[in-house]
């Protein structure tokens, strides 16, 4: 039985922008899981995936993850589960007074105490792919949309979540490198790695996606799904 | 009638409430500051060196001119006014003790406190906040922290350097245009501050500098998520800080002068 990572028990969020919000529902994702939304209201969708991540506190409900429950109250307790998924969406953002470089390599700065380390290989070949290297000691504001985006796609990625989040990853990476994200997404799923992504590019949901996350109406159900093999 | 009693009460309790929500953040902020744990000592570190700078060293340009033209003034009128032999003292009386507190705080508060609430301000409207929380980063800890070391110390600097530019800075430039005897000037002065005035500046420039950072901290992370409400905020910010520095100086000076 695949163990469950994030579970969400009797959770209620409120209505966001035009949706409907989302009552009384249960949901647990587990190690394997690629689960693709679709909601009756982008912003239903929008606020489900915020919840997932902890940046939007419900109504009512019970968060766990890892079997840990996690009191919603205390921001120092969701702090402990907050590094370990990975949000890529419209909302996220950069820092806005760092480089591109320290918004990378921030955490790593917090989290070993030193302000001289710098992005490994791994990461650095990331960068070099998205195109990004020569901004990486610019700041956000010096920099287009579109690379701001990678850049959010790449610190969320060097964070090595456990679970990731992803709303319009189509948009974040750009149509013309959809190549890029299907080997983002084949490297996390190999590792058998949950992730959650709303989209509207039919290819990955067809691709990728085994199970489906309805939200109609106020109400959420997941249904599996058999995956296809081709691309389209 | 009721209408008017009703309002000056939800009034009432909503300035309570807010006063009560200030002491908690700053209880937390203070609180976070002495536990001092290993993680992000680093980071920390820079951010109350990037803030000391800003706040002490770049405002010194700002503050000599004004502690010089506010000491001569003082000393100008006060020669013409009681005569020469007790001048030093109302000159300490005045600056080292109400002047100076004051006019350091309104100059933290203009450069300083106005610039750290559009700061945090934006970063919630731009949800920089939520980054830095999705990072494991502790915003409170990396964000008001060090901002509130940072500002404390800068003030407490400054207030030093306003006493003694407008005291020794503004007899200089009375010296150019009267004369009084530099050795009875600084004999009176060295005999007016007592060890209660350097406590009570001291006592002001702390106080003034939690209650500058709390508010302004307050203030920015309070902002609703719209990028109207930033100037909102940061002109709240500013007459809030104001105010309650000039409540704060007139309670010290009650306490240890009356």
């Amino acid at each position: 039985m695949a163990t469950s990572i994030i579970e969400m028990s009797n959770y209620s969020l409120a209505p966001y922008g035009s949706g409907h919000g989302i009552s009384g529902f249960y949901f647990a994702l587990s190690t394997g899981d690629v689960c693709a939304i679709e909601a009756q209201h982008p912003d239903d969708a929008n606020d489900f995936l915020r919840a997932v991540a902890t940046l939007t506190r419900p109504i009512k409900g019970t968060y766990r993850y890892e079997g840990k429950r996690i009191n919603l109250k205390s921001y120092k307790d969701m702090l402990a589960c907050k590094p370990k998924i990975g949000y890529i969406a419209p909302d996220a953002a950069l820092i806005s007074n760092l480089t591109i470089r320290q918004n990378i390599l921030i955490q790593r700065y917090y989290f070993e105490n030193d302000l001289t380390i710098d992005l490994d290989d791994k990461i650095q070949s990331v960068c070099d792919t998205f195109g990004i290297c020569s901004k990486l000691d610019k700041r956000p504001a010096e920099l287009n949309s579109m690379e701001t985006q990678m850049a959010i796609v790449i610190r969320e990625i060097s964070k090595k979540p456990s679970v990731l989040l992803l709303d319009r990853p189509e948009d974040f990476i750009g149509h013309a490198k959809f190549d890029i994200l299907v080997e983002i997404f084949n490297d996390w799923i190999g590792k058998k790695k949950p992730v959650v992504f709303l989209s509207y590019d039919r290819r990955l949901i067809r691709r990728f996606a085994n199970r489906k996350i309805l939200i109609t109406n106020g109400a959420l159900t997941t249904v599996d799904i058999k995956r296809s093999n081709g691309e389209n | 009638m009721e209408r008017v009693t009703g309002y000056i009460g939800r009034k009432a309790l909503s300035s309570i409430s807010h006063i009560l929500d200030l002491f908690a953040f700053a209880y937390r902020i203070l609180s976070l500051a002495l536990a001092r744990p290993k993680r992000g000592r680093t980071l920390i570190a820079r951010v109350i060196v990037q803030q000391l700078y800003f706040t002490a060293v770049q405002a010194l340009p700002v503050i000599i001119p004004i502690a010089l033209l506010i000491g001569s003034a003082v000393i100008i009128q006060f020669a013409k006014l009681s005569g020469q032999y007790d001048f030093g003292r109302l000159s300490v009386l005045l600056i080292v003790r109400e002047v100076g507190p004051i006019v350091t705080a309104m100059m933290v508060i203009l450069r300083s406190a106005t610039a750290v609430t559009i700061e945090v301000s934006y970063m919630r409207v731009l949800h920089e906040l939520d980054a830095m929380e999705m990072s494991g980063l502790d915003p409170v800890r990396v964000v008001c922290v060090p901002r509130l070391v940072g500002i404390t110390s800068a003030l407490l600097g400054l207030f030093i350097v306003f006493d003694l530019v407008s005291i020794l800075g503004g007899y200089a430039l009375v010296w150019l245009v009267t004369y009084i005897p530099m050795g009875g000037f600084l004999y009176q002065i060295a005999k007016a501050i007592s060890v209660s005035d350097i406590a009570v500046g001291i006592i002001k420039a702390i106080m003034f500098g939690i209650t500058i950072t709390v508010t302004c901290l307050y203030r920015g992370f309070e902002t609703k998520r719209q990028i109207t409400e930033v100037p909102v905020a940061t002109s709240r910010s500013a007459v809030e800080c104001f105010l309650y520095c000039l409540v704060i100086n007139a309670f010290i000076s009650i306490i240890f002068y009356m």
